[in-house]
């Protein structure tokens, strides 16, 4: 098939028609160029989406309490709402194997000393499942165990920006920090990858929290992780049931929705995995329709040799060239730019994505990327449909009675 | 060698039909120079293009070196103009990206010859019409003369039954078409059959046999004195 004849053919054809060959080849890479470029900026794009959500764990849901709207077994309207820790206890109970962490938040502002520097911050007694809910990352030392929580004792986690403004250089982790007149043992530093504002907060036990202030069982805020295994329906159905059964303990209007707020990560998820569902759609769709449009290119570019043609395929046929032997001759040459230009214009876009992917790294566009197997599926795609689309017409042209293609001008 | 029995050919030209062969009888033996002259329209190239096999006669019998030429698919057609026929046109056709070695030398692609025994031959058949310095010469690089006789050449490589000349001095100016007959008189001196359609009386009176078409009929055939072409080249 391949022969030195084929290929002497071929290269002639080609060097003696630079300028078809150029269109042809150009309109191939084109469309594989286009084609790698939307693809890879879809990726960025839906890269840039996940990582805005990254900060917390994504199967995240918190619980704020607030206060009723509607009055309600004898209560008025506008009735504060308290959490309290047999209402965790409660859902820790009922849930089991729904939730996979979960951590109250007790939350104080101290004003915090350490030799001479000084500071206010927040300090949020949780437990030690809060980690893994907020993603804290411990830099050195460590988080809060559960000896702490249940000897209440005075330890402290704090962020690299308390460690920033109050320790200078100094080696935090086994010093001592006064709050609010208090003395905490500082026993780890901490960081958080997608907030630096939760840098300058301070962890510690909620028990401690809640012996030091009052001596109460109150708690300002419920966080939970839902069992990562839950697809976004059942996540949500999960929160919408704990939402009534909460209602019910805590005597709350059924209809009521300023009682409390349940913000569960899923709900935005689904929207962002619907949009980015929706986005890959499109991407696909315009991809087709790029391939559409560099098959039908690919097509009149091969109408328009074998017209230019015909008369030397009637020549040709004069001399005894069998119509496959024309077929062929056409065709191999097609198939040559097609193939050597696709492939090429595919290996530079690729090119250009890697070079660019690493740069790029914007909140909503980040490190955009293409699958390389998509890409070379695409490419051989287009190739085999120029090939078809060039069938097609060689075939005519192939059967024209050579009498009329040696007329043709 | 080629006989041919009541050919009619018509063309359809929108509803009405155009007869233009109206029963054409004739034989050409081996060895013959025919030339077939008539006016424009009289179908003398049409009647060529049927012997071709470029085209189809609507009815009659055309046998060509004992076989019959009939309903022949376009493969088989491609063949048998391979195996039997060479052609010259009044336009050259050469194909103009392919050097002079490599036109001639093309119809034994065809017939699947080697690359290094297609060459030597393209070259012998070059060296025969005097063209071996220019054999890697384009086509545009040549004069019209020197294209026709790279045609020649190309028509003879394949070594074919029957040359087919359509009009093989119409481009040319009187003097080159003399020495394009000189040449087409020393290939037929070697045995060659050739048929050559013609308008012009001189180059007709070169060949050995004139019939002369008109409206689609043979209205003369007749054998002549041959007038060699070699008294009028220097």
């Amino acid at each position: 098939m391949f022969n030195r004849d084929t290929w002497q053919e071929i290269w002639h054809s080609i060097k003696n028609n630079k300028l078809r060959t150029f269109l042809t080849g150009f309109s191939v890479a084109w469309g594989i160029f286009i084609l790698v470029l939307l693809l890879a900026s879809v990726n960025g794009m839906q890269n840039g989406f996940y990582k805005q959500f990254n900060d917390d764990a994504t199967n995240s849901i918190f619980i704020y309490p607030n206060a009723t709207s509607k009055p309600y077994g004898g209560f008025e309207a506008g009735r504060r709402i308290q959490f309290k820790n047999d209402d965790l206890a409660f859902i820790k109970g009922s849930y089991e194997g729904s939730y996979e962490y979960i951590s109250p938040r007790f939350n104080r502002s101290v004003s915090a000393k350490y030799k001479q520097e000084t500071g206010t911050y927040t300090i949020v007694g949780v437990s030690p499942d809060h980690q893994l809910i907020e993603r804290t990352l411990v830099e050195s030392g460590r988080y809060l165990n559960k000896r702490d929580l249940q000897e209440r004792n005075k330890v402290l986690v704090i962020g690299k920006q308390v460690q920033k403004e109050l320790f200078k250089d100094d080696d935090p982790v086994g010093q001592f920090l006064i709050a609010n007149g208090l003395v905490f043992k500082v026993i780890g530093v901490f960081s958080d990858d997608g907030n630096e504002r939760e840098e300058s907060n301070i962890y510690a036990p909620y028990t401690t929290m809640q012996q030091i202030y009052g001596n109460t069982d109150q708690i300002n805020m419920i966080a939970m992780t839902y069992n990562p295994s839950y697809d976004f329906t059942r996540a949500l159905a999960f929160s919408n049931t704990m939402e009534e059964v909460l209602k019910r303990r805590l005597v709350i209007h059924p209809e009521d929705q300023s009682a409390f707020f349940i913000n569960n990560y899923a709900e935005g998820f689904s929207n962002i995995q619907t949009f980015s569902n929706f986005l890959t759609f499109v991407a696909i769709g315009v991809g087709v329709l790029i391939l559409i449009a560099g098959i039908v290119g690919i097509g009149n570019i091969l109408i328009f040799i074998i017209k230019e043609r015909t008369k030397e395929i009637g020549i040709r046929e004069a001399l005894g060239a069998r119509p496959i032997e024309i077929v062929k001759l056409i065709l191999m040459e097609s198939i040559v730019i097609t193939a050597l230009s696709g492939f090429g214009g595919m290996l530079f876009s690729m090119g250009v994505v890697a070079l660019i992917s690493p740069i790029v790294d914007a909140p909503a566009f980040s490190n955009p990327n293409v699958d390389n197997t998509v890409v070379i599926i695409c490419t051989v795609v287009l190739i085999l449909a120029g090939v078809l689309a060039g069938l097609i017409p060689s075939i005519r042209a192939a059967n024209v009675k050579p009498i009329d293609a040696l007329r043709a001008d | 060698m080629i006989e041919i029995k009541d050919l009619h050919k018509s063309y359809k030209m929108g509803s009405n039909s155009l007869h233009v062969l109206k029963g054409i009888n004739f034989k050409a033996e081996e060895g013959e120079l025919v030339a077939i002259m008539g006016s424009s329209g009289s179908g003398k190239s049409t009647l060529l293009n049927i012997l071709g096999m470029l085209d189809e006669a609507d009815e009659g019998d055309y046998i060509l070196d004992g076989v019959p030429i009939k309903n022949l698919s376009e493969t088989k057609a491609a063949k048998y103009r391979n195996k039997f026929l060479g052609f010259i046109f009044q336009s050259f056709n050469l194909i103009n990206y392919k050097s002079a070695l490599e036109n001639v030398a093309l119809p034994l692609y065809y017939q699947k010859v080697g690359r290094k025994e297609r060459e030597s031959k393209a070259l012998k058949y070059l060296e025969q019409v005097g063209l071996k310095e220019w054999a890697h010469h384009l086509p545009n690089e040549l004069s019209g003369g020197q294209k026709q006789r790279v045609a020649i050449a190309r028509a003879m490589a394949a070594e074919p039954t029957v040359l087919l000349a359509d009009e093989p001095t119409g481009a040319l100016d009187s003097t080159t078409s003399y020495e394009v007959m000189d040449l087409i008189q020393h290939i037929n001196d070697q045995g060659n059959t050739i048929l050559v359609v013609t308008h012009e009386e001189d180059i007709a009176h070169m060949c050995k046999r004139i019939i002369h078409l008109r409206d689609g009929i043979i209205v003369e055939d007749k054998k002549i004195e041959q007038v060699r072409a070699s008294q009028y080249v220097q």
